[in-house]
């Protein structure tokens, strides 16, 4: 069974040998790059690239496989320790952004760093503003020349526009047109896509299409396959600080591309079987928080999660997402509506006692879900320590470090943790094996209701797979799970019923059989209209 | 490994420099340091000593090193030792029990009232939402003055012509054993105390995690709220029990300027202890030795005793300071060695390729 349009295809073949094309001569050539960081994270082993001018040219690879390191190396961000970089013929070894700029490469983070404040065109030239004979700013000539520089490259933009009101996605048009402002040729762009809805995707690549017709360069960090097949001529795959091939995207497939990302085979099809589902666990009715100013972040909420069911909401981020999780949590009161798991109402109960009925993963690890400074063992026992009696003793005053470290192991063991002990601080375990804890620890509550905020996040392919198999488990095992993600393909790999969020009020509740991208892709921009 | 190394570059980088200074101005700086050690750790005298002035140093020390690691910023242990003082110097010149029942009263007492101090920030904090920080500090201002009109009025001992209390029942003496006294008894046992409190209870769990991310602590069931309230009384408490034991074990009666400046050390112990318990009690001892030496070099060398100020003054910059770099240096190293290492693997495999 497949879920969704857009997500089909079994992986059918196994890599094939990796093929060296050969295009136009080098404009960037990256020889024999090394990079450690303190102390002895290998992030770089031994890269050798080289990118052709004119080309649009994707990086993949998993989390840590060095793409992002790989390109602030080149935009003088990060110092490499070995090897060397020749750009145009010659040897170049940039030592801030301010060079690479001034040479003609520009980079665009992930993160948008833009004065909500100003507008379209005073952000643009921020920094490089055109000045008159007094040194004063001369706003008629900036602003006219960041409207010749949108029409010359077509970008639907309003350069007046205060960069507060407008999309994301036009926010990004603004970062890029930051640096053709300054006369960038090379363009690298880190995840373009991860912030975009999939309707505004189409648009910016008929862009950057359009830039590398003009004889600019783009370099494309993505972890999103079909993109980079869709917009990239070649791509080349980074596994653990290494190159693993240089392909030309016409010559390969996606299940190649990440087998070779991962080292082995990964599938893409859902894994959820049929099963039928049991009674109401989880109810919540009419639910409406308001914020201390006022404003309605949920209206009228009403969502039912039954046993043996996993229900997937879907929206664009700031829709209501956060604030439905910290009213299950408890660390929100809501104004109006009631929420109940197994029968019990638990709308005033206290965040312990919630804790009894619901387990939560929540989306930062960081932030939420662990204290990285603490011991991994502390970490594991977190909740449990109230709530299983073994664990203490003496009215539970007194911890049972001996039982907690048995406790440890027993979860590293089912959740496959590895780690250097369980003495060691959590942050010396890579994110990965960090969410294994977590989820282990929320997985072991035995809670009939689990709540999953954005499970995945930040993970490699390894890991999200190992996360899916965990929580389809615990579908078959009949709890009921409310996942909230932002990432569509993980819903519609998932899910059994998809809600959508929109402006805090659920707009939609689907069957995920009868639901495509496409559609539930409307309804996170448009709502119900 | 790498504290105790830290702990000592910052030893010997304070002497040093400490030698300097001395050797500047002309003094004989290896005469000096073998009086400053031969009056604070050279005769079982001067040890007992140095172990009975550590007592307020080590005391407050835990109560800002278990309240920075729990989250409360606690900054009112001067306040809270005065007022603890003052409690157990009142209880001692009105009650008059069996000193076996009598120290414990006025020890609790004391505890009593520091928590009683501390539990006012806590509450304020809880109710209005005050910063502790901010409070805990003017708490100190209002203590100060408060125990000084306390002696200089209600308290005075109608003989003595300056601010002073007259001297608390010989029952609430601590005992002393030749040269030591008994009050180091009790410093051992509270340090020994918090420590499994710390590191064996659920409560001290709780608080640990609650200091390194609330939140986390919060989401995963801790009262975090209610944990603040008893960290601040605990903390407040212990504070509180320095200025007892300052006034049972010491001149027996509350003179002005009785707190000088041994809170403030103690705030100053747990940070270059990094909060760690055992930590506090080591770093207490080293500092009431060179204190406590200080004053014998005084005697014997013409060097002034306020040299131990700049000794303190730099090794805390040093240990603090090099606490982060050790490691930062460390790790840049081996960074480096590791990146050398692959290059000359991958020039290896490159040349085998090429033959």
């Amino acid at each position: 069974m497949t879920a969704g349009g857009a997500i089909s295809g079994e992986c059918s073949q196994m890599p094939g040998a990796a093929r060296e094309p050969h295009l136009a001569p080098p404009l960037i050539q990256m020889r024999g790059i090394v990079k450690v960081y303190p102390p002895n994270v290998l992030a770089l082993d031994d890269v050798t690239v080289s990118f052709a001018g004119g080309e649009i040219h994707a990086l993949v690879g998993e989390n840590g496989a060095g793409k992002s390191t790989l390109m602030k190396v080149l935009y003088g961000l990060v110092h490499h320790d070995q090897g060397e970089i020749h750009y145009r013929g010659r040897a170049v070894r940039f030592r801030s952004a301010g060079e690479a700029i001034a040479a003609g490469i520009g980079m665009v983070h992930q993160e948008i760093l833009l004065v909500n404040e100003y507008t379209v065109w005073e952000n643009i030239v921020l920094g490089a503003e055109p000045v008159d004979r007094l040194g004063r700013i001369d706003k008629k000539r900036a602003r006219s020349e960041v409207q010749a520089i949108i029409d010359r490259f077509h970008f639907a933009l309003d350069p007046d526009a205060v960069v507060a009101n407008i999309s994301v996605a036009a926010r990004q048009k603004v970062e890029i047109l930051k640096l053709l402002y300054r006369n960038v040729s090379v363009l690298i762009l880190d995840e373009p896509t991860a912030v975009l809805t999939p309707q505004e995707i189409p648009q910016l690549f008929a862009e950057l299409r359009a830039l590398r017709d003009e004889g600019h360069t783009i370099l494309f960090i993505s972890h999103r396959l079909e993109e980079v097949l869709e917009l990239a001529e070649r791509v080349t795959v980074l596994r653990k600080g290494r190159v693993v091939a240089t392909l030309p995207t016409a010559q390969t497939t996606r299940c190649e591309l990440a087998a070779l990302m991962v080292g082995r085979k990964v599938l893409f099809s859902s894994r959820r079987t049929p099963q039928p589902p049991g009674d109401v666990i989880f109810a919540v009715e009419g639910l409406c928080y308001e914020d201390e100013h006022g404003r309605i972040r949920l209206q009228d909420i009403h969502l039912h999660v039954r046993a043996g069911e996993l229900v997937g909401v879907a929206g664009v981020e700031g829709n209501g997402q956060l604030e439905l999780v910290h009213v299950i949590t408890g660390l929100l009161q809501p104004t109006a509506g009631r929420i109940r798991v197994a029968g019990v109402d638990l709308t005033q109960a206290s965040i312990l006692e919630r804790r009894r009925y619901i387990a939560y993963v929540p989306q930062d690890r960081g932030r939420m879900g662990s204290s990285l400074a603490a011991s991994v063992v502390e970490n594991a026992i977190m909740t449990h320590h109230r709530l299983n009696p073994r664990l203490t003793h003496w009215r539970g005053l007194l911890l049972d470090w001996r039982r907690a470290h048995h406790f440890t192991q027993h979860l590293a063991q089912h959740f496959n943790v590895s780690m250097p002990g369980h003495s060691a601080p959590l942050r010396a375990l890579s994110g990965g094996n960090q969410q294994k804890v977590i989820l282990g620890r929320e997985l072991l509550l035995e809670c009939p209701f689990i709540l999953l905020d954005q499970p995945t996040r930040g993970l490699d392919v390894g890991s999200i797979e190992y996360v899916h198999d965990q929580v389809l488990a615990m579908r078959r095992a009949g709890r009921s799970l409310l996942m909230i993600s932002a990432n569509l393909e993980e819903i519609f790999l998932l899910a059994d019923r998809i809600v959508v969020l929109h402006r805090g009020g659920i707009v939609v509740d689907l069957p995920a059989e009868q639901a495509t991208v496409e559609q539930v892709g409307r309804y996170m921009l448009e709502g119900k209209g | 490994m790498g504290r105790v190394l830290n702990a000592a570059l910052g030893i010997v980088i304070a002497l040093t420099l400490g030698a300097l200074i001395m050797w500047a101005q002309g003094y004989d700086p290896l005469a000096s340091y073998a009086a400053l050690f031969q009056f604070s750790l050279g005769d079982p005298y001067a040890l007992a000593t140095t172990f009975k002035n550590a007592i307020p140093l080590v005391l407050t020390g835990l109560s800002a090193a278990i309240a920075f690691a729990s989250g409360p910023v606690n900054l009112g242990q001067p306040g809270q030792l005065l007022m603890g003082a003052l409690a157990a110097t009142i209880g001692g010149l009105y009650l008059d029990l069996p000193p076996l029942a009598m120290i414990p009263t006025l020890a609790l007492l004391a505890m009593a009232a520091g928590a009683l101090w501390s539990g006012l920030a806590a509450l304020l904090r809880q109710v209005f939402g005050m910063s502790e920080f901010i409070v805990t500090l003017m708490l100190n201002i209002i203590a100060d003055y408060f125990t000084l009109w306390a002696i200089t009025y209600p308290f005075k001992d109608a003989a003595a012509y300056s601010p002073m209390t007259p001297p608390i029942a010989t029952s609430g003496w601590l005992p002393e054993f030749g040269d030591w006294n008994s009050g180091v008894l009790w410093m051992l046992a509270a340090t020994a105390l918090m420590w499994l409190l710390l590191t064996r209870t659920r409560p001290g769990y709780e608080w640990r995690i609650g200091g390194q991310n609330a939140l986390f602590a919060r989401l995963g069931g801790c009262p975090v709220d209610r944990n603040f309230v008893t960290v601040m009384l605990l903390t407040g408490a212990l504070a509180g029990l320095a200025g007892g034991l300052l006034i049972m074990g010491g001149p027996h009666r509350f003179l002005r300027g009785l707190g000088a400046n041994y809170a403030w050390d103690g705030v100053m112990i747990a940070i270059v202890a990094n909060n760690s318990l055992p930590g506090v009690l080591l770093y207490g001892l080293f500092f009431a030795a060179i204190q406590t030496g200080a004053l014998g070099m005084e005697l014997i060398t013409a060097v002034p005793s306020e040299i131990v100020m700049v000794l303190q003054g730099v090794l805390v910059l040093v240990i603090v300071a090099s606490r982060e770099a050790l490691h930062q240096f460390a790790d840049r190293l081996a960074a480096r060695r590791q990146a050398q290492r692959r290059a000359k693997h991958a020039s290896l495999v490159e040349s085998a390729e090429q033959a």
